[in-house]
């Protein structure tokens, strides 16, 4: 069987000159990072940008040689995204502008709804929409545990990596995260009404 | 004879056939599923995946950019 590549071995091929061992790490890890953005961000044109931005400064940075092995590819990818969505933040909060929390969008692109009826395609969307309330509520440092975990799919390890917490205090934070979810359901009659 | 206790009855399982793939021990030891699996079966319900026009958007970008 055919050893699958680290990312390190990706990364070192394609500094060499092998575009397509990017393509690979792009496929291993977009959908932990279309996550970590999407749940932060509403607008979808600009979760789309901010996803292309993350990878391409992943390049610039692994081209200029800033990216050391550690093991910990992911770790540091997901920092760039999170530092991307901060500068987006701090731009918004300097201009002044409008929050865009009211634009009303399908950020979770769950699997198509062609063959689903009407009343389920409701049913999901409002789930969908009680969910990123409910995350949306979280204060900051719970919400990005509950993130990166369960929609990043990261390990606690990582995650104490990314938030420079110990692994004993994301644990914490989750569990303070699903308690006031667990709370937040009860007192909005949220449940899980559709499979 | 009485055989000692467990010797007979549990079947032997090497470190290496335990499935552990895709489990976080940490998570596993704190117990966050048993505790509050209708707080996660909820979470499970959105998942957000980046689509293929996107990621092909991407790549196009890179391999222009290359």
């Amino acid at each position: 069987m055919k050893k699958m590549m680290t990312d390190y071995e990706l990364i070192e091929k394609f500094v060499k000159g092998e575009q397509s061992c990017f393509e690979t790490l792009i496929h291993r890890h977009k959908n932990k990072v279309y996550a970590y953005i999407s749940l932060y961000i509403r607008d979808q044109a600009l979760v789309e940008d901010l996803f292309q931005d993350t990878f391409l400064k992943v390049i610039q940075s692994v081209k200029s040689g800033k990216y050391y092995d550690n093991g910990k590819f992911i770790s540091w990818v997901m920092r760039i995204a999170h530092n991307l969505i901060i500068d987006h933040f701090r731009r918004i909060k300097q201009l002044n502008t409008v929050s865009n929390d009211d634009y009303e969008s399908d950020l979770f692109n769950s699997r198509k709804l062609a063959e689903e009826n009407i009343e389920d395609h409701l049913i999901k969307r409002q789930i969908q929409k009680d969910i990123r309330m409910l995350i949306s509520q979280l204060p900051d440092d719970q919400r990005e545990v509950v993130i990166l975990r369960h929609y990043s799919g990261l390990s606690f390890k990582e995650i104490a990596d990314i938030t420079e917490v110990s692994i004993n205090t994301a644990l914490g934070r989750m569990r303070y995260a699903l308690i006031n979810m667990r709370k937040m359901m009860e007192e909005k009659k949220i449940t899980l009404t559709f499979n | 004879m009485n055989k000692p206790m467990g010797l007979n009855s549990t079947p032997y399982l090497s470190y290496q056939e335990i499935l552990v793939d895709d489990i976080d021990i940490y998570d596993d030891a704190w117990g966050f599923y048993p505790e509050f699996n209708d707080v996660i079966d909820l979470l499970k319900q959105v998942k957000p995946v980046a689509g293929r026009r996107l990621t092909n958007r991407l790549i196009k970008r890179i391999r222009q950019n290359n």
